[in-house]
């Protein structure tokens, strides 16, 4: 018996397929686009496809992200809160805070023992420190978004981006270019501007995050330079990241199917 | 937008002395920021100013406001002095008066709002009311009041969860009450509560909602759409408009006094302050949410609102100390806001089940 | 660490001015590097108040007061604001008010503002800054008085603040234990009303065709002044830029071409290290010669009714009431300095001074004085940006020249 989590979010349209002992088979990430309910078959004929079973041996589907209610199929709707907390808790158990930037917003989520939920946050409506906000400056910088991931490698860490607006850190990105600023450095002072926008995240659920294993999930998490900008900001923290971190909401919610049709049953 | 009854004052805030309004021959009709009116606003005040306030002006600026005699004013923040403001430019000819509103409320504020109270009746009377009797500022006092408590009933009853589709309907006659004669009102809200009780829902988290504006009906259908249910509420488009006023004298001329210190006295808004208990406002939330065994918070507020954000930190740390879970939400009184908070109010309430 | 600050600024400002290198700012300076240094001496009664607080009784009392936004100017004038803004923000302070406030509270966080014996807060000029005191008493656990400012100067409204005054005397003597000495009190009144005359002379000359000031003289100076009413120091600085400027009135006699541009600014400087003031000089040959907030709009106080003098003074700042009353006042201003432009700062999250932009603009515009909306925050330098706020800058200047 299979189950199968699809996380529908702004930029990317994820789906992860478990099976009864909690196992991964198969995942796959597409865009989004447009039109949602395309990326949606996509994906789900993708991960199927992939692993060779047939759709009627899949006995839930639990869908999240923004367009969660757009799975047709689903036995449920969870929000993304939820549902990366409940797919970090299968990856890295001792996470209790967990740093989820996606495409247009940012979480972070403070997580008890039994990594359960106590409290998050989030960002305001802007995507500021986002996916969208990195994408926008990969293009101001005119290089490729996954080679930025290491582009801030070597700087000296002078240079402050004092906008977080993305319109605004656009056109500051310009400029400093203009003015003939290294790129590493204006990507590292990037990916500081991120990283102390999300310890103010972090430090609205917990005062004092010292001592509490932190993790990170969304696709932002493949970017390495975000990631020890966000270790540095919460004072040399080594940040756990999972293998597939944008797909952790997704197996989240693949987990969650198993345990609504576990109680269905039972 | 015309209407057959042309003695219409508008108002805008929670504080205005209704009672006095009516009692002076008018009835009072409240401006709300629920029209969809083009975005021009922010041109006259500035962008970053509370949304409540300039949804307002838009709708005087789009002609999109009843036949009034005049629009009473409430000095009670810098967003609020500014709305009155600015009306004088978008709407050089229509009476308006802003009435000043001490900040805290104790014996010394007292005879500064009754002497602004005293000014208010005058004016009106330059309107074209008639004079402020103390017999009908009695009589609508206690139309008043009785309304509130008509309202305190149907609150119960939301509360308790045996009214179908309660908080929308509930919110719904707030915002009728706001613009319509109390006396129709009551009717109709004695009407709503002949109703019968449904089954109560058991899965249900029960929630105490404060904050300052929101008509958004659609917010109220989101809440329990997502499985909260609002066991009380303190905003000032809803509980806190239309709160008993108690009111202690022994001589008629003591009425107006009395009457100062009633309305200072109720259900304060963040925009005013107890001196002898800096800070109060977070335990009083805390005290509503125990009262009504609320399992968590939720803060909503329009975006720019000083005297709440002020406030919110202290809030945050007393439901923390108190380990009651805590959602804030901020909205700008457009209508598709609400939507994009459907994901905060969902993974809240999840993380309470 | 604020205390070691303004000790070496103290000194500092006195060696020079000793060894004849002094000028007004300096002295104005020193002033308020000993109000800072008895703000933070743990000697002193303090109290944090509200800017239309009445500071000259206050001083009369022998309590050290002081505005709370001077915190948010100083921590922005020395650069290290930020660290306090950001502390606000973890503790879910949002990132849309007043970044005055927002440093005061992340002050109060991390122990830099020394605990008050009191607090006097104060409705004018707005509702965020009396939320901060309010904090503030909540967070010293110490006791709070608010003197609500009425809108209008009529008899009654006069007579309330004035009421409202003598309680708070009370509530004062209550607390440090003395009582308000009269004599001390006239004394205080009679240097109030010294410094009041002298500061009409300072700005008459100001006011002049070319002016003998320049564009960071007078920065701050009225709101600040405040502060020093009823004191000694009040008057010193008073009379030092008197001297000053009479003698550079009577040595400049008139040349006109040195001075293109007549500015004005509305509402405060921007308190951080920021090169406006000298590219609007060197660069444009323009220059600020009023400050909204520098102007006398109250009568001299009568020692027969000094409440009541007081009450009128508080309700006069052109912050208070309706803002046709702050444009009919900015109105004059633009025509007694003769000004051919204003810029305004729209203090980001200010909805007291920048909520009704749009009505000040016009309101210039009535007088045919373009105004420049800078759109900036005065006292967090890391939202500034330097090189779009220079452009918007020299693009209003080239309309402003173009039009003369």
């Amino acid at each position: 018996m299979f189950y199968l989590g699809i996380d529908i979010g702004s930029l990317s349209c994820d789906a992860v397929l478990i099976d009864h002992e909690e196992a991964i088979l198969a995942t796959a990430v597409v865009p989004t686009g447009a039109r949602n309910l395309e990326a949606i078959a996509r994906v789900t004929e993708n991960v199927l496809h992939k692993t060779g079973i047939p759709k009627k041996d899949v006995k839930g589907i639990v869908s999240t992200g923004y367009g969660r209610e757009r799975v047709q199929e689903r036995i449920g709707a969870v929000t993304e809160i939820t549902c990366h907390a409940r797919g970090i808790a299968a990856l890295k158990p001792e996470a209790r805070v967990l740093i989820d930037i996606g495409g247009q917003d940012s979480k972070a989520i403070l997580l008890d023992a039994e990594q359960k939920v106590m409290d998050f946050a989030m960002n305001d409506k802007c995507a500021a420190g986002t996916g969208r906000f990195l994408e926008a400056m990969a293009r101001a910088l005119q290089v490729d978004i996954d080679e930025m991931a290491n582009l801030d490698l070597g700087a000296q860490g002078g240079l402050t981006i004092s906008s977080m607006c993305t319109v605004f850190a656009e056109s500051e990105v310009v400029s400093l270019i203009a003015d003939g600023k290294p790129v590493n450095e204006i990507v590292q002072g990037l990916n500081r501007a991120i990283a102390t926008r999300t310890l103010a995240l972090v430090k609205r659920i917990v005062a004092n995050p010292a001592g509490l294993p932190v993790a990170m999930s969304g696709g932002v998490a493949h970017n390495a330079g975000v990631v020890r900008a966000i270790s540095a900001a919460l004072g040399g923290v080594a940040v756990l990241v999972p293998p597939q971190p944008d797909t952790v909401g997704a197996l989240g919610a693949a987990l969650i199917a198993k345990e609504k049709c576990e109680s269905f049953r039972g | 937008m015309t209407m057959d009854n042309h003695k219409t004052i508008g108002y805008a805030c929670a504080y205005t002395p209704l009672a006095l309004i009516h009692a002076t021959g008018f009835r009072p009709y409240r401006i709300l920021p629920n029209l969809d009116c083009p975005d021009q606003a922010g041109r006259l005040l500035h962008d970053n100013l509370c949304p409540h306030v300039k949804r307002i002006l838009d709708r005087a600026m789009s002609k999109q406001l009843p036949d009034l005699a005049g629009m009473v004013f409430m000095n009670s923040c810098d967003a609020m002095r500014r709305l009155a403001d600015a009306w004088r430019v978008v709407c050089p000819d229509m009476a308006t008066i802003c009435v000043d509103l001490p900040t805290t409320t104790s014996e010394k504020d007292i005879p500064v709002f009754e002497s602004e109270l005293k000014k208010l009746a005058g004016t009106l009377g330059d309107w074209y009311g008639r004079p402020l009797q103390p017999e009908n500022l009695m009589e609508s006092l206690r139309l008043y009041n009785e309304l509130a408590n008509a309202f305190e009933r149907m609150r119960s009853r939301v509360q308790q969860g045996v009214m179908r589709n309660g908080a929308v309907l509930l919110q719904e006659a707030y915002l009728q009450a706001a613009c319509t004669e109390p006396q129709a009102m009551l009717s109709r809200l004695k009407m709503l509560l002949t109703e019968k009780d449904q089954e109560q829902k058991s899965d249900m988290i029960p929630m105490y909602l404060f904050g300052n504006v929101l008509p958004d009906l659609e917010a109220f259908a989101l809440f329990e759409a997502s499985g909260a249910r609002i066991v009380a509420e303190d905003l000032c488009t809803g509980s806190r408009a239309f709160a008993e006023v108690k009111m202690d004298f022994k001589k008629p001329g003591e009425m107006l006094a009395a009457y100062a210190k009633g309305l200072l006295q109720r259900q304060p808004c963040a925009r005013t302050l107890c001196e002898a208990q800096p800070g109060k406002m977070a335990e009083d939330i805390v005290a509503a949410a125990r009262r009504h065994q609320a399992r968590g918070v939720i803060g909503y507020t329009v975006k720019f609102c000083d005297p709440y954000i002020a406030r919110m930190p202290g809030i945050r740390a007393a439901l923390k100390q108190e380990g009651i879970p805590f959602l804030l939400l901020e909205g700008d009184c457009t209508v598709r806001t609400m939507g994009q908070q459907k994901t905060r109010i969902e993974a809240f309430t999840e993380m309470l089940r | 660490m604020m205390k070691e600050y303004f000790d070496s600024l103290e000194s500092g400002l006195q060696s020079a001015i000793a060894q004849g290198k002094g000028s007004p700012r300096k002295t104005y300076s020193l002033e308020l590097a000993r109000l800072g240094q008895r703000l933070y001496s743990g000697e002193h009664k303090v109290a944090w108040c509200g800017i239309a607080a009445p500071y000259d009784l206050l001083n009369a009392m022998e309590v050290t007061s002081c505005f709370v936004e001077f915190i948010g100017a100083m921590l922005a004038s020395t650069g290290i604001v930020g660290d306090f803004i950001e502390a606000t923000e973890q503790i879910g302070y949002s990132s849309d008010s007043c970044s005055y406030h927002r440093a005061v509270s992340g002050a109060a966080m991390k122990g830099l503002m020394p605990k008050p014996e009191f607090l006097i807060g104060t409705t004018c000029p707005c509702s965020g800054g009396l939320a901060v005191i309010e904090h503030l008493a909540a967070h010293f656990e110490k006791q709070l008085f608010v003197l609500h400012i009425p809108q209008n100067e009529s008899r009654e409204e006069v007579r309330h603040l004035a009421e409202q005054m003598r309680a708070m005397t009370s509530f004062v003597s209550k607390i440090t234990g003395v009582p308000l000495d009269p004599d001390k009190l006239k004394s205080a009144i009679g240097k109030t009303n010294r410094t009041r005359e002298i500061i009409t002379q300072v700005y008459a000359l100001a006011r002049q065709v070319p002016s003998p000031i320049n564009s960071k003289e007078l920065s701050n100076f009225g709101i600040v002044m405040a502060l020093f009413l009823g004191t000694d120091a009040g008057v010193t600085i008073a009379e030092t830029y008197l001297e000053e400027l009479q003698k550079r009135t009577q040595s400049m006699g008139s040349n006109p071409a040195k001075e293109k541009i007549r500015l004005l600014w509305v509402q405060n400087r921007i308190q951080f290290k920021n090169p406006i003031e000298n590219l609007l000089e060197q660069e444009y040959g323009a220059k600020i010669v009023i400050d909204e907030l520098n102007d006398i709009t109250w009568d001299p106080i009568d020692n027969g009714d000094i409440y009541e003098g007081l009450a009128r003074r508080s309700i006069s700042i052109p912050f208070n009431g309706s803002i046709q009353k702050r444009i009919t006042h900015l109105q004059k201003l633009a025509q007694d300095y003769r000004i051919d432009g204003a810029i305004n700062p729209c203090n980001w999250g200010c909805r007291q001074g920048t909520g009704a932009r749009g009505m000040i603009e016009e309101g210039f515009k009535a007088v045919g004085i373009p105004v420049l909306n800078l759109e900036v925050d005065c006292v967090d330098p890391r939202k500034f940006t330097e090189g779009q706020v220079k452009t918007r800058i020299e693009a209003f200047l080239e309309m402003v020249e173009s039009r003369k």
